[in-house]
C-alpha cells in the first residue's frame, strides 16, 4: 500500500509541476467554461421557463441549476483533457520508464487523474461556489447529505478520468475519444438542456456519461432538498457504476500492457 | 545473472496496399538470440541498423514479450514474471527523451524515485550522490529544457541509477554527443560496471566504444547472434592475417629499401608497402623475429617496430560482408 500511495503522489506532483507551471493556464481553464455558461444562461432568460419538463426547475433558480452542471462538467471535462495530455507520455518515451518500472499501474493513472481534478477545476469551483452564495436562497440542501453527494460525484469524475487513462495507454490512436467525448457530454449529459427533454435516443446517449448520474444526484440535493433516503437509488446506482469502471480500468490496464508487450507499440507515436 | 535462450521476436506488421483493408505481415525482428550477462560485466550488442539490437534491448528489459524462447533473470522466470525483474533493472537510451524537460534535474530523479518506491530518506541521499556523480550538483534545481544535450544525457545516467539496479541496459548511450561527453560517459559505465558491480548491456554504434568498454561483444545481423568473443578474439576469429609495421632510422631510404627486398625473398607471398619511409607488411606469419634478424644482419638501427592489430570496425565490416556473401 506504501508503494501504491508513493507512486500516486509522485505522479500527482509530477504532473502539477509538469502541466501547471504557468498560472496564466488557470485563467484559461476559467475562462472557456463561463463564456459558455454565460451564454446558457442568457438564451434560457428569453423564453419562459413556466411548466418546465423538470419539476425543480424554475426562473428563479435557473441560474443555480445550470451552474451546478458546469461545476459538476468541469471535474469530468477535466479528466478528459487529462486522458488526452497524457497521450504526450507516449510521444516524450516516459510512458516507455513508465512501464520499465515496476509502478503500480492504477496508482499511475489515478495520480494523474487526481492532479487534473484539483488543478484544472479549482478556479470553476469557486466560481461557482460564489453564485451559489449569492443566490442561497434558491438552495435546499442539508450538509451532510450535500457532503455525501459531492464526494461520491468526484469519486465517479475520478474514476471516469482513470477509465480513460487506461484506454489511452492502449494505442496512439485513441486520441479520437477525445472528441468523442468532450462535446457530446456538455450536450447529453444535462449540463445545459435537462436529460428529460431529449427524445428517447437522446435519453439513451446520455446514460453513457457517469456525469448525467452524478448531475441528477447534485441537482436532486441542491435544488429540492432531497434526504439520502431518497437519493440512495440514485447514489447505489453511481456506486454500481464506479465499481464497475474500477473493474473495467483493472481490465484495461493489464490488457493494455499485454498488448503493448506484444505490439511493441509503446514508442510509436 | 541474466540468461537468454534462443529468444526470439515476431512482429505483426501491417502493410498498405491501394485497398481499404491492409495486408498483415509477420517480421520476424529477433531470432534465437542466446547469451549471458554477469553482475560487473559490460557486454556489448553491435550490429548495423535493423541489426535487432534495440528489440533484443527491449525483450531483456521486459518491454517486449519474447515470442519464443527463455529468459532467466537471477534464476526467475523472466517472461512469466516480468514485475519481479522491473525492480532490479534500468535502462538508459539515447537522444533527448524520456525526461520531463519542464521539471528540473532534481524534480526528474524525485519522480522516477518515487515510481521505483524508494524509500524518501534513502532517495533524498541518492538523488544528491547520482547528481554529484554525473556533474549536476549545480545544476540540479535549473529546468531540464536549458540542459545541453551532454547535460540532459548525464541527467539520463542518474535516471537509470535512480533505483540501484543490479542490471543496466544502455541503448547507444553517446548518440549525438561530442567527444568530450562521450568519453565522461564510458567513464561513469566503466565505473558502474567495476566498482558497482552492475551488469551492463551496451548496444552502440560507434565500434570504439565497444573496444574500450567491453569484456564480451556480441554481434547481431538480420536478427541473429553471428559472432561473439572479445574485441579481439573477434578479430582474430576474422583475419588470419598479420599486419606489421616498421620504420628505420635511414634518412636514405636503402636501408628501407633493402629490408624490404630480403622480406619478400623469404616470404614472396607477403605484401610489402612502404609510405613516408614506413613499411607495412602483411603476410600469414609472424615477421617480426625475421625483421629483427634481417635487420641485425644488416646494420639497420630499428626506430619502430609493431603489429598492427586489426580494429573492431575492420572485423565487423569484415564479418558483415562475409555474412552477406554466404546469403
Amino acid at each position: 500500500m506504501t508503494g501504491f500511495f508513493q507512486t500516486w503522489k509522485g505522479e500527482l506532483i509530477k504532473q502539477h509541476r509538469n502541466y501547471f507551471h504557468s498560472k496564466i493556464i488557470y485563467i484559461s481553464l476559467f475562462l472557456w467554461p463561463v463564456f459558455s455558461f454565460i451564454t446558457t444562461v442568457y438564451s434560457y432568460r428569453s423564453f419562459e421557463m413556466e411548466n418546465s419538463a423538470v419539476s425543480y426547475l424554475t426562473q428563479e433558480n435557473l441560474i443555480v441549476y445550470l451552474i451546478l452542471g458546469y461545476m459538476c462538467m468541469s471535474f469530468f471535462r477535466s479528466l478528459v483533457q487529462s486522458a488526452w495530455r497524457f497521450s504526450s507520455e507516449r510521444t516524450g518515451g516516459t510512458l516507455e520508464l513508465i512501464f520499465l518500472s515496476p509502478a503500480n499501474r492504477l496508482a499511475v493513472l489515478l495520480g494523474n487523474a487526481s492532479s487534473s481534478l484539483v488543478e484544472s477545476t479549482v478556479v470553476m469551483t469557486v466560481f461557482g461556489a460564489a453564485i451559489l452564495l449569492v443566490k442561497k436562497e434558491e438552495l435546499y440542501a442539508k450538509f451532510g447529505v450535500c457532503l455525501m453527494v459531492f464526494a461520491v460525484m468526484l469519486i465517479l469524475a475520478l474514476l471516469w478520468g482513470v477509465l480513460l487513462n487506461a484506454l489511452f495507454l492502449f494505442s496512439r490512436d485513441t486520441g479520437f475519444l477525445f472528441t468523442i467525448l468532450e462535446e457530446p457530454m456538455e450536450t447529453f449529459a444535462g449540463v445545459k438542456v435537462p436529460v428529460q427533454l431529449y427524445p428517447r435516443w437522446g435519453r439513451a446517449v446520455s446514460f453513457l456519461f457517469p456525469l448525467t448520474l452524478a448531475l441528477e444526484t447534485v441537482r436532486r440535493c441542491m435544488l429540492e432538498g432531497c434526504e439520502m433516503k431518497e437519493l440512495l437509488p440514485l447514489i447505489f446506482m453511481e456506486i454500481v457504476l464506479g465499481t464497475a469502471m474500477l473493474g473495467a480500468v483493472c481490465v484495461i490496464i493489464k490488457a493494455a500492457e499485454r498488448h503493448v508487450r506484444r505490439a511493441g507499440n509503446l514508442t510509436l507515436f | 545473472m541474466i540468461k537468454a535462450e534462443n529468444l526470439s521476436k515476431n512482429y505483426v506488421v501491417k502493410v498498405k496496399g491501394s485497398s481499404l483493408l491492409r495486408e498483415k505481415r509477420t517480421v520476424q525482428a529477433v531470432k534465437n538470440v542466446t547469451m549471458e550477462i554477469e553482475k560487473g560485466q559490460i557486454v556489448g550488442l553491435l550490429g548495423v541498423n535493423g541489426a535487432g539490437k534495440t528489440t533484443t534491448i527491449k525483450m531483456l528489459s521486459t518491454l517486449l514479450e519474447p515470442t519464443e524462447g527463455v529468459y532467466l533473470f537471477d534464476g526467475i522466470d523472466a517472461i512469466a514474471h516480468p514485475m519481479e525483474v522491473k525492480r532490479k533493472i534500468n535502462m538508459i537510451a539515447g537522444g533527448e527523451r524520456m525526461l520531463y524537460w519542464r521539471l528540473t534535474a532534481r524534480e526528474n530523479l524525485w519522480y522516477y524515485g518515487q515510481i521505483y518506491g524508494v524509500p524518501p530518506k534513502a532517495l533524498r541521499q541518492r538523488m544528491e550522490e547520482l547528481l554529484a556523480l554525473v556533474g549536476l550538483s549545480e545544476y540540479a534545481d535549473v529546468p531540464v529544457e536549458t540542459f545541453s544535450k551532454g547535460m540532459k544525457q548525464r541527467l539520463q545516467i542518474a535516471r537509470g541509477l535512480v533505483n540501484d539496479p543490479d542490471y543496466l541496459f544502455l541503448d547507444e548511450p553517446t548518440i549525438g554527443l561530442d567527444a568530450v561527453v562521450s568519453r565522461q560517459l564510458r567513464g561513469h559505465i566503466r565505473y558502474l560496471a567495476r566498482d558497482k558491480e552492475k551488469g551492463i548491456l551496451l548496444t552502440s554504434h560507434y565500434m570504439g566504444e565497444m573496444e574500450e568498454l567491453c569484456d564480451v561483444i556480441y554481434v547481431m545481423q538480420e536478427g541473429r547472434i553471428i559472432q561473439k568473443g572479445t574485441a579481439l578474439q573477434l578479430a582474430a576469429s576474422v583475419f588470419d592475417r598479420k599486419k606489421f609495421l616498421v620504420e628505420l632510422y635511414d634518412t636514405e631510404g636503402s636501408g628501407t629499401e633493402r629490408l624490404k627486398q630480403e622480406i619478400l625473398k623469404s616470404d614472396p607471398e607477403a605484401v610489402v608497402e612502404e609510405k613516408s619511409g614506413e613499411l607495412t607488411i602483411t603476410g600469414k606469419r609472424d615477421f617480426s623475429y625475421r625483421i629483427a634478424e634481417i635487420c641485425s644482419k644488416n646494420g639497420l638501427l630499428i626506430r619502430k617496430l609493431y603489429e598492427k592489430e586489426p580494429n573492431l570496425e575492420d572485423t565487423i565490416l569484415r564479418i558483415s560482408s562475409e555474412g552477406r556473401a554466404e546469403e
